[in-house]
């Protein structure tokens, strides 16, 4: 743990009031380490992610005997003392070969670990991808395919998408600019082997060309612009439940309001449900009659009664009951 | 270039024709659309889309393409389409998102609630509210039908001193007169002992506080 400082001077309190919790947060910041025995590909990917994730990240070079799986106190440090909530761990052993393991810490404390081994055949750095790469810190499009990315029961390709998707969408904004949407960073998760081996999840990184279709809409192609890198699934720890939930808290205010009245039916129309104000009945046209007319009405109940008397006894001559009673208002 | 070599492999073995990599012909060359059996999901917020159409067992290189090139062309249609576009001289073409709906967690837990202070703590329990901002300094005068201060200059608890003719109790006018004053002036008399009153007040708790050490 890190001992708390009391600042002294202004500077210092800057700086730790900078570090404190907001409402709405900044961009996770990423940290990228190297164990004690870490293998050349594992350093070359781990400066492609630096470079992808740039510049949220920090790098660092020398060697750390870490074990996440077995002691994780020391990553917590490095969390606090960096004000970085995601660490990538990288490693070679003789039994983990190439193992890039993904970190995600909640205040200070690890929430979930991820262990990915990569596969040393397959695996292309962004160096060795010729052609142009995209711009430093664009916000990358995500895309995942497969199935097991959409498993109903939390496991770890579910826990991996979310993680990737933590990991590389980079600030949380309401607007972006268009032309900065030329990053694709795709994984895909094919079926399990029918050896039962585990599938594989595969990262692709694409820089997104867009072509004149001759409609509204552009074509778009996309060219791989590396890294390129297969995963094996390794060992997992996922978070506490309590930790989990208190992590997904929204402030109160920044949550959108609730749009009452508006639904969309099955066919995917919109539907709205509007109100009128109350309707005025007193305007109400009912049936015509020439004895009800307005006019009338002023002369007072007596009349009134006297009227609908009139009416009600000779209703097959209205027009004369209609006369009648002219002169009699006029009497 | 993975799709080249599979257009090449194309003119070759005409088995390859079934694969969808392969069946892109020049009509679908210039294609917009994507249509998918299981319709991609997204959230837009966060620029992510779902495509949760299985894959096989090991995938080609060809499939991986053409896969991330639909969903490329899928999520930035549903963008172009969906998402209100608006130009800027100076910052370019900005679209604006709709908020993100993945589940991500926070970094930090939500800021603490700031702590009362020993004041505001006090004036909870005895309901004491802001003069000013609580109730404002402005009142409503029905009489005249206008806003008119609580205090200070025209201020309401001055309404009455300056009349020109007053009711006068005899027997408390007598009294009056026996320490030389009149009625007159009685106002103003009235607020100038709440005032020192207050104070003399303040002092007590400023000199209370001094002596215990414990304020509020």
């Amino acid at each position: 743990m890190l001992r708390q400082i009391k600042p002294k001077n202004a500077r210092s309190k800057r700086a730790l009031a900078k570090q404190e919790p907001l409402d709405v947060e900044n961009p996770k910041t990423t940290l990228l380490l190297r164990g004690t025995s870490s293998s050349s590909l594992v350093n070359d990917l781990l400066a492609d992610l630096h470079s992808l994730k740039r510049p949220h990240s920090i790098k660092f070079t020398k060697k750390n005997d870490i074990h996440p799986f077995e002691d994780a106190s020391s990553l917590e440090f490095f969390s606090q003392k960096n004000d970085a909530s995601l660490i990538v761990f990288g490693n070679n052993s003789k039994k983990r070969p190439h193992t890039l393991t993904f970190i995600r810490c909640f205040s200070g404390t690890v929430l979930d670990m991820l262990e990915l081994h990569v596969v040393q055949e397959t695996a292309r750095t962004l160096q060795q991808f010729r052609g142009e790469k995209c711009k430093v810190g664009v916000k990358p499009l995500l895309s995942f395919s497969g199935v097991q990315f959409e498993s109903p029961t939390p496991n770890a390709y579910t826990q991996a998408k979310n993680l990737f998707t933590d990991f590389f969408r980079g600030q949380e904004t309401t607007s972006v600019d268009v032309e900065g949407l030329q990053l694709l960073i795709s994984f895909f998760a094919g079926e399990d082997g029918a050896d039962g081996q585990k599938a594989q999840i595969q990262m692709r990184c694409w820089r997104i060309i867009t072509k004149r279709s001759g409609q509204k809409l552009p074509r778009v192609e996309v060219e791989e612009m590396g890294p390129r890198i297969d995963f094996r699934v390794g060992r997992v720890k996922e978070a506490e439940e309590g930790m989990w939930k208190e992590s997904l808290k929204k402030a109160k205010g920044t949550e959108p309001r609730v749009k009452k009245n508006v639904e969309t039916d099955i066919v995917g129309d919109k539907v709205g449900r509007i109100h009128l104000g109350r309707q005025d009945l007193s305007e109400l046209q009912t049936r015509k009659m020439k004895g009800l007319k307005r006019g009338r009405d002023t002369d007072g109940e007596e009349n009134m009664l006297e009227l609908e008397d009139v009416i009600s006894q000779d209703e097959d001559e209205e027009e004369d009951g209609g006369l009648e009673l002219k002169r009699q208002k006029i009497a | 270039m993975a799709t080249e070599t599979v257009m090449e492999d194309l003119k070759i073995t005409p088995i390859m024709v079934s694969t969808p990599a392969a069946s892109a012909t020049k009509a679908d060359k210039s294609s917009v659309t994507v249509s998918k059996p299981i319709p991609h999901t997204y959230d837009l917020g966060n620029l992510l889309l779902i495509d949760a159409n299985p894959l096989p067992p090991s995938p080609t290189p060809a499939l991986l393409a053409t896969t991330a090139r639909e969903c490329a062309q899928s999520l930035l249609n549903q963008l172009l389409l969906t998402c209100p576009i608006t130009s800027h001289p100076t910052s370019g073409v900005l679209m604006t998102l709709p908020p993100p709906t993945t589940p991500i967690p926070r970094e930090k837990p939500l800021p603490a609630k700031r702590e009362e202070t020993k004041w505001e703590k006090f004036a909870k329990k005895k309901g004491i509210k802001d003069k000013k901002r609580g109730e404002g300094k402005m009142v409503f005068d029905e009489a005249s039908g206008e806003w008119v201060p609580r205090w200070g200059y025209k201020g309401r608890n001055k309404s009455g001193e300056g009349e020109w003719i007053v009711e006068v109790d005899e027997k408390k006018e007598r009294e009056r007169e026996s320490e030389g004053k009149t009625e007159r002036g009685e106002g103003r008399r009235e607020r100038m002992e709440k005032v020192r009153r207050n104070e003399r007040k303040q002092r007590n708790n400023e000199r209370k506080t001094r002596k215990t050490g414990v304020g509020g």
